[in-house]
């Protein structure tokens, strides 16, 4: 929908100034396009601050999208027109779409140009974050996973202690409880379902459980697992006194200090701190674990895309690509929003996010549960993105409690097998 | 070129020349005309027979497969039921709450220009930046009408925009809101347009009460303006969109699915503009029936004069 071109004046200027005489090659233009401006702008600006001192030659001219759907529809469109994005940041589970669909450049070739990945910060697990079938699609810029976001004061109301929070769903809705007999109660907690699947999928992977079958021909939410999730969502709606609310609203009404606990992503930690620096101290915590062992969390965030049909434009996007998803980037990144950085050098070398990180704990929520964050899944098929819709409209069923979570495992299982490919 | 000929063609050439002058001053609007609305329907016409997914390098045509798929589409049902409800509740209710503010305007003595104001402000204002403020007055915890609900005792406020339930209800009252105002101003000029004597007459013909006064001569002076008005409201109310897509997103559970919302969704994210262009289609219809059936069956009742 909304698209904005911002170019700066500079660059405007600087680049009309390069074309006459001067060595040609000096300055490229490229094309950059990123999604979620409110939560990523002022770390893109930052990066792009930094590498401008490093290749004063390449200019960037910046494209955004208000969120992710918008912006795989913007690189699909500009390019049906022909002309197009040189790097194009897109939510890691829209990578599929872009790779079926032949428009991401496979990253193998120029990495293997650079020497050893895992010497640049690119451990396996991080380019896994970026790769569909045997295609480098992209290399991750942020992953994300679930957190808790508490509101301190409440909970000094309730008597819970923080030394004493709760790792488990049980403690979560004892705390609950607890918050519901306040005078003037607030509404206990609130977990993020609304959007996408994405969210709610911790509980699933949580229990060990997984969307789909390893060879993608069967939908698994009528496992045992897929059961117990829905069961338990089931509870935190009902025991937890979870309030219907749409996602926007959930955030406000925690931002207000109306609401004890809440449950969502962690990419927009450093708005929530904002948010609520003036109204309440606020404290994160890890997601609560379901099961120890083979418990996982799904990852969100984004990964650059390489879509540059002119070698010099390809060149040039590449090299920004790279530093913005080196260390230097990745910990600007990280300062900037509330997102896990994807590098592995900026995660272990102190130099780049201790001092960040001892002075900021906040962000540690997320950071600790990055060793168990699988793959963000995406369903195969044209249909892809409708499955996820389904999923969510029986979630909302659970939410205003129309129906038993038993009975809505059934329903979702035949909807979404329904939109499946058949299995030939 | 002979000599004999040339007074004929010059006399013949006048006409021509002014033809060709008209040719050309209607070139532009013609041109726009062509390009920006003429061959993008006849593009979308084209698409709905196609199975076309935005990125995918070739097409299929697949006949009316689109169409076919739209008649077991429950999402397309429930967009269509949902329709039907919002523009059932918006139009007679705006209509009539707007014909009624126009008649207290007229009547009244002081402050008119205030209140002319004041009812026609939602029409000037942004659609998506008013709907933020909406979502903050239907908060259902924070909001201040569940705040109001609550100080005089209702324990349990609704949930608003996102209890299936309420959903639609609140979108309708939204909808009342912005069109109440264009529907006012409206009927305000065809209030000031009814002489003033017709009033004197029909008083002292025996229509006493303002009520039999309202029902002989306003009413049906206004006919006009009432085909118009619900002319309008209907095909406006039909388009509701904005208020969907920026508060509710359809949700929950389909209950605000409406249906330019469904073909935006449709095209746009599940990315099948072939099925999208085939919704636009029954949604042109749509329209096109409406305005059709109103000037038909409305024509033949109005006074004009």
């Amino acid at each position: 929908m909304t698209t904005l071109r911002r170019r700066t004046l500079a660059g405007l200027a600087a680049a009309a100034l390069a074309i006459p005489r001067m060595a040609r090659a000096e300055t490229v233009e490229i094309t950059v396009h990123y999604a979620q401006p409110h939560i990523y702008k002022d770390a893109k600006e930052a990066i792009a601050a930094a590498f401008a001192r490093v290749e004063p030659g390449i200019r960037i001219s910046w494209l955004t999208s208000p969120d992710y759907n918008d912006g795989l529809q913007l690189v699909l469109r500009q390019a049906a027109a022909g002309t197009g994005v040189d790097l194009s940041f897109q939510a890691l589970n829209r990578l599929r779409v872009l790779t079926e669909r032949g428009l991401a450049q496979d990253l193998a070739p120029l990495l293997a140009r650079e020497g050893d990945p895992a010497a640049l910060g690119y451990t396996p697990n991080i380019l896994d974050l970026g790769r569909i079938g045997t295609t480098q699609a992209g290399l991750a810029f942020s992953a994300s996973n679930s957190i808790a976001y508490l509101n301190g004061a409440l909970l000094d109301r309730a008597g819970v202690s923080r030394d004493a929070l709760p790792t488990s769903w049980d403690g979560v809705l004892d705390i609950a409880a607890r918050l519901s007999r306040l005078p003037d109660a607030p509404d206990p907690l609130f977990f993020d379902w609304a959007i996408t699947e994405w969210h709610w999928s911790a509980l699933l992977l949580g229990q060990g459980g997984r969307w789909m079958n390893p060879q993608e021909t069967r939908f698994l939410l009528d496992s045992p697992e897929g059961n117990a999730a829905m069961a338990l969502f089931e509870r935190i709606v009902r025991d937890g006194r979870m309030p219907n609310l749409t996602s926007a609203a959930a955030q406000q009404a925690f931002g207000a200090g109306k609401l004890g606990m809440r449950f969502a992503s962690t990419a927009n930690l450093r708005n929530m701190i904002r948010t609520t620096a003036q109204n309440f101290p606020l404290i994160t915590m890890p997601m609560p674990v379901i099961d120890p062992q083979k418990g996982c969390l799904p990852v969100g965030g984004s990964a650059g895309v390489l879509m540059a049909r002119d070698a010099a434009k390809r060149e040039a996007a590449w090299k920004f690509l790279r530093f913005a998803t080196g260390p230097e980037g990745t910990a600007l990144m990280a300062r900037n929003t509330g997102y896990v950085p994807v590098n592995q050098i900026a995660i272990d070398d102190p130099q780049y996010l201790g001092e960040f990180y001892r002075e900021n704990p906040l962000y540690l929520a997320a950071t600790r549960q990055l060793p168990i964050t699988i793959e963000w899944y995406a369903f195969p098929g044209s249909n892809g993105v409708r499955i996820s819709q389904a999923i969510v409209d029986n979630l909302a069923r659970i939410v205003e409690g129309r129906a038993p979570a038993a009975q809505v495992v059934q329903d979702t299982q035949r909807e979404v097998t329904r939109l499946l490919p058949r299995a030939s | 070129m002979s000599d004999a000929a040339l007074p004929r063609a010059a006399t013949s050439r006048a006409p021509v020349g002014e033809a060709l002058a008209g040719l050309m001053l209607t070139l532009p609007a013609g041109i726009a005309y062509l390009v920006l609305l003429l061959l993008p329907t006849l593009a979308a016409v084209t698409l709905a027979f196609t199975d076309y997914e935005l990125g995918m390098p070739a097409l299929n045509w697949i006949g009316l497969d689109n169409f076919r798929e739209m008649l077991s589409d429950r999402g397309f049902a429930i967009a269509l039921r949902n329709t039907v409800i919002y523009v059932g509740t918006v139009t007679p209710l705006s209509i009539g709450l707007g014909l009624g503010a126009a008649l207290l305007i007229e009547a009244g003595t002081r402050g008119r220009a205030f209140f002319r104001a004041v009812f026609f402000l939602p029409v000037v204002s942004l659609t998506v930046a008013m709907a933020a403020a909406w979502q903050y007055l239907l908060h259902p915890t924070i909001g201040p009408l569940n705040a109001l609900l609550r100080q005089v005792g209702v324990t349990d406020p609704p949930f608003w925009l996102s209890s299936s339930d309420t959903v639609l209800l609140s979108l309708a009252a939204i909808g009342v809101w912005e069109s109440l105002g264009y529907n006012m101003v409206l009927f305000l000029a065809g209030l000031s347009a009814i002489p003033r004597e017709l009033y004197a007459a029909a008083e002292v013909d025996g229509a006493r009460s303002a009520f039999d006064r309202f029902r002989l001569v306003t009413w049906p002076l206004l006919g006009p303006t009432t085909l118009f008005v619900v002319t309008i409201t209907l095909i406006r109310s039909v388009r509701v969109f904005d208020t969907v897509a920026v508060l509710t997103q359809g949700g929950p559970n389909k209950a605000s699915e409406v249906l330019l919302y469904t073909m935006y969704r449709e095209g746009f994210t599940y990315l099948r503009l072939g099925y999208s262009a085939a919704i636009t289609l029954v949604f042109l219809a749509i329209v096109l029936a409406l305005v059709w059936l109103q000037t038909k069956a409305m024509d033949r009742k109005i006074h004009y004069g």
